[in-house]
């Protein structure tokens, strides 16, 4: 079936057979692979995608239902100059980064945060990752990286 | 510290950028035109006599464009190491759920799926063993009956391994000094307990792939996401039957975490998928999805371990006797060595003057064990540190005073005979963990909560060490290659593995250390057979270590050839020539690193410089237990602060502390990320994680039933590090990898125990263990009290009882 939606900013038409989740729409047909599949039932959060703005696991989301929706994944987070984003800076400064195959789902399960709670506390920031699986940091430094946004965002840091 | 340019200061990961990009393609990221799609058969009970297997219905089923068995290898198939036990593809029977059978390639997934359906197999099922004191009775069923005879290779140059494999042993590890019964005898103070561990699963986020090529010249190209590419290789030259020049294995530029896990059954998959690529002349790409990861790939092994460890009366350690099992599974896979890392460390860091140690790798139709960060130390440790933890008490003494009092120190004689010389900072570590935690005011007060509290705190402590790289395993060395590359950059070849802990970093700030050039001018590659040098595999935490010192001797190789090259343009000695950065002067006249390069260039001058570098040779005597396993270790203590809800039996960890003693801090936020990352391995592996086996089965094999610590799971960690430099060390670096998760899971143990009153011998503490003191599936169970009636029940599920 033919698929319309707006995938990172851009009007996106693909044809694809009805029955496949969304993770695979991005993956196999639009050969966006920085979306990662960990589980396929939802538990790890290494597909997250916004879908309209909320972060979503796209293994659970059947592909048809993105028709006229936007669909946001981590090739369309980028800062002004087309590289890293001050979150993803950020991300890469405070360790954040390991092996790197959650870090996409990191990335915009945060983002997701901060468009809703531009000064989030420390147990929201928590919150808002506890969906997401991380087998190599401790998530430590994730949740030091999005601190580290945040006090940026509000002037309280420059970078560095 | 501050004599250093660029180590021990901030830096960036050199290969962060593309990853939080999203652009970093995995080996499951990967496609090629004309690529067919592979599956594996698996079998369906655990322990069979394969009666009937034809693949040629399959080859009937539109789409699919070859079946293979382990007839289309040479001898089956056959492969493994230290025990030559396994399989490609199983030949003549099963020995766990899961066991790979035969593969099919095909235009799409569906076709192949459908191609394994066709598949005419019969099985006859074996009478099946599922915990290891079951599976040495001698009316056990025998899992390699063809082993009885004694088969392995020999590691190394050590006498490593005659592997006994008497019945289902398959293989028996000893520490000996002195005589621990007679000294256990006399000793005032005695604690005889058993502990276990459960099966650990490594949970690395990307699952296991394998993309295979076949080339022109009738060999094959396999990319992957190994820990160990040249091991790959050697495995396809064996089964394949190939020169090794027609076998290629390139490392995937980017793998989604290993710890330890990348190994045996990735080698499987490269195996099955190079033998489809060369059947249909086609690129052939096998990935496995999370639940056939989690049921066909091998496990942190579980243990049962008995401790007796005596002192006198005012403290003072004496002798232990420690016996341990631990469940190999179907093959043996790293347990023999992995047994032998447990038999080293199963002491804990003390002295003592007379001990015996005892460590049996036993075959079950669980799964199979292999390698896992820690690799058998977590497995004592977590039994050793509670032990001890016992033991102070006993004594009347605070647990942290207790091992202050009895751990090594420099200049201290271990139990089986090394003398340590340099770099021992056990002590420092204790001494500090217990200043950061506040350790003294905080045992004191939850010592006073009231009895009736149902929210009560506790706080624990747990020390190690771990031994550093492969130890008297085998010959231990690498070698590195830096060149000059496009952009007038220099490529830093290793044959080692960087699937996320860091070590493309740690060798980029080594090389710039010892040259004086900028971090920039270094760039990391992939390993690949064709192009690195066979660096030995990417465990034990040895890439610091190894890769380091092999950095280091050619970057100063590499300055060396960059100021002969400056002397010639500034017309010269080159003893004259004074580096600044990039910068070259002499006489007044300087010359900038892009002129001298494009200068080398122009005349063919090299600017590539390798170097070797191999670890101190030592020796171990497997046959007497004694001898010199490893030639330095790292050391380190935790502290974990927990709240326990003893109407759920939840248990909250507060706040856990760290200081590891690593010889010299490379690379700060990544050394710290190891530590953190492990903490959270060694908490799922106390609090949360257990392979469920029953009667064999895996039956948690995703991560809505098989639970990893989230976010919302971790405490606040506080990281320090001791530096202690290792003389041999790369600026006096040992490792910091493996070892991190080490104590966590005691350290938790004991903080229970200092909240309830109850020990939870066995991990992990899930809510039953800690409310109840026993497993709700198996109630006959009892774990109180100092016995374990039946602990085997803990290692293989309810199983066969």
């Amino acid at each position: 079936m033919r698929i319309q939606f707006t995938l990172n900013g851009r009007p996106t038409t693909v044809d694809a057979p009805a029955d496949i989740p969304l993770l695979h729409l991005l993956r196999d047909y639009l050969e966006l692979t920085g979306t990662k599949c960990g589980c396929e039932i939802g538990e790890c959060g290494a597909c997250s995608v916004l879908l309209d703005g909320e972060v979503v696991n796209s293994c659970l989301v059947p592909a048809p239902q993105v028709e006229g929706r936007d669909v946001v994944t981590i090739e369309g987070i980028r800062g002004p100059d087309g590289g890293p984003s001050d979150l993803q800076e950020a991300f890469i400064e405070a360790g954040a980064v390991q092996c790197g195959f959650c870090t996409p789902g990191m990335i915009l399960a945060a983002t997701a945060l901060l468009a809703k709670h531009p000064q989030p506390s420390r147990p929201q920031i928590i919150e808002a990752l506890s969906g997401n699986l991380c087998r190599c940091t401790g998530y430590q430094q994730i949740v030091d990286a999005i601190e580290l946004t945040v006090r940026r965002r509000a002037g309280k840091e420059v970078q560095a | 510290m501050s004599t250093f340019k660029v180590l021990g200061k901030p830096a960036r990961r050199v290969d962060a950028v593309e990853k939080v990009l999203g652009t970093a393609r995995y080996t499951v990221d990967l496609k090629m035109p004309g690529m067919l799609v592979a599956k594996i058969l698996r079998s369906p009970v655990p322990h069979a006599e394969i009666v009937k297997l034809d693949v040629t219905p399959a080859l009937k089923v539109p789409g699919v464009a070859a079946a293979i068995t382990s007839e289309d290898y040479v001898d089956h198939s056959n492969w493994g190491f230290p025990v030559k036990d396994d399989y490609m593809l199983a030949y003549q029977r099963v020995r766990y759920v899961g066991d790979p059978i035969a593969a099919v390639a095909a235009e799409t997934e569906e076709a192949a799926e459908a191609g394994l359906k066709a598949i005419v197999l019969e099985l006859k099922e074996l009478p099946a063993v599922f915990d290891t004191q079951a599976a040495l009775r001698p009316d056990a069923p025998l899992l390699h009956p063809e082993l009885s005879q004694a088969e392995s290779e020999p590691a190394g140059d050590s006498e490593f391994i005659e592997v006994k494999a008497k019945g289902n042993l398959s293989d028996h590890l000893i520490v000996r000094q002195g005589d621990p019964l007679a000294a256990l005898a006399g000793c005032d103070v005695v604690i005889d307990e058993r502990y276990s561990v459960s099966h650990q699963e490594h949970a690395y986020l990307e699952t296991e792939a394998a993309l295979a090529v076949p080339t022109p010249d009738g060999g094959v190209t396999v990319y992957i996401g190994d820990q160990s590419p040249f091991i790959t290789q050697g495995n396809l030259v064996t089964t394949l039957g190939l020169p090794a020049e027609k076998v290629r294995v390139v490392q995937t530029r980017y793998i989604g975490g290993a710890f330890g896990g990348k190994s045996d059954m990735i080698y499987e998959c490269a195996g099955q998928a190079a033998k489809l690529a060369l059947v249909t002349g086609r690129p052939v790409k096998l990935t496995t999805s999370r639940e056939e990861s989690m049921i066909a790939s091998y496990k942190r092994d579980a243990m049962v371990s008995h401790f007796r460890i005596g002192a006198d009366r005012d403290g003072t350690i004496r002798a232990c006797k420690v016996e341990a099992w631990a469940d190999s599974g179907a093959y043996a896979s790293m347990t023999p060595f992995t047994s032998w890392r447990a038999a080293i460390h199963a002491m804990g860091p003390y002295r003592y003057n007379a001990c015996a140690v005892d460590v049996y790798g036993v075959y079950t139709n669980n799964g199979y064990s292999g390698a896992f960060r820690g690799f058998g130390n977590p497995e004592v440790t977590a039994g050793s540190e509670q032990a001890i933890d016992e033991l102070a008490e006993k004594c009347g003494m605070d647990p942290l005073e207790f091992r202050l009092k009895n751990c090594i120190k420099l200049g201290d004689t271990l139990p089986y005979g090394q003398k340590l010389e340099e770099s021992v900072g056990l002590e420092a570590c204790l001494r500090r963990v217990r200043e950061l935690s506040d350790w003294d005011r905080k045992r004191a007060e939850y010592a006073r909560q009231p009895a009736g509290r149902e929210r009560r705190r506790g706080i624990g402590v747990a020390c190690f060490f771990h031994g550093c790289s492969l130890g008297a395993e085998g010959v231990d060395d690498a070698t590195h290659i830096i060149r000059l590359g496009p952009a007038n950059r220099f490529q830093i070849i290793s044959g080692l593995t960087d699937y996320g802990q860091g070590s493309r970093t740690v060798f980029a700030l080594i090389a710039a250390e010892a040259s004086g050039l900028p971090l920039e001018r270094f760039e990391w590659s992939a390993g690949d057979t064709d192009v690195s040098k066979d660096c030995g595999p990417t465990v034990a935490s040895r890439s610091t270590l190894l890769g380091g010192n092999a950095t280091r001797l050619a970057a100063e190789r590499l300055r060396q050839q960059i100021v002969n090259a400056a002397a010639l343009l500034l017309r010269c000695d080159a003893g004259a020539v004074q580096q600044d950065g990039e910068t070259f002067s002499a006489g007044g006249r300087s010359v900038a690193l892009d002129e001298i390069i494009n200068f080398a260039r122009e005349m063919n001058v090299p600017l590539s410089a390798s170097a070797r570098w191999q670890m101190p040779k030592i020796h171990w005597s497997f046959t007497e237990g004694r001898g010199v396993p490893y030639v330095a270790y790292h050391f380190g203590a935790q502290v974990a602060e927990v709240e326990v809800d003893t109407r759920t039996g939840k248990t909250r960890v507060l706040h856990i502390w760290a200081v590891h003693d690593i010889g010299r801090v490379v690379f700060p936020e990544g050394a710290k990320g190891q530590v953190i990352g492990g903490i959270a391995q060694g908490l799922g592996y106390g609090l949360l994680e257990r392979v469920e086996f029953q009667n064999g089965y895996n039956t948690n094999p995703n991560f809505d039933t098989y639970l990893i610590p989230t976010a919302a799971d971790m405490p606040a960690v506080t990281v320090e590090f001791v530096e202690n430099p290792l003389s041999f060390g790369p600026y006096g670096a040992k490792n910091v990898a493996e070892p991190s998760l080490v104590p966590t899971a005691p350290a938790i143990a004991n903080a229970i125990y200092h909240a309830t009153g109850r020990r939870v011998r066995h991990m992990p503490a899930n809510l039953e263990r800690v409310l109840l003191g026993r497993d709700l599936v198996d109630s006959v169970v009892t774990y109180q009290d100092g016995v374990c009636e039946r602990a085997r029940c803990d290692v293989g599920g309810a199983a066969d009882t």
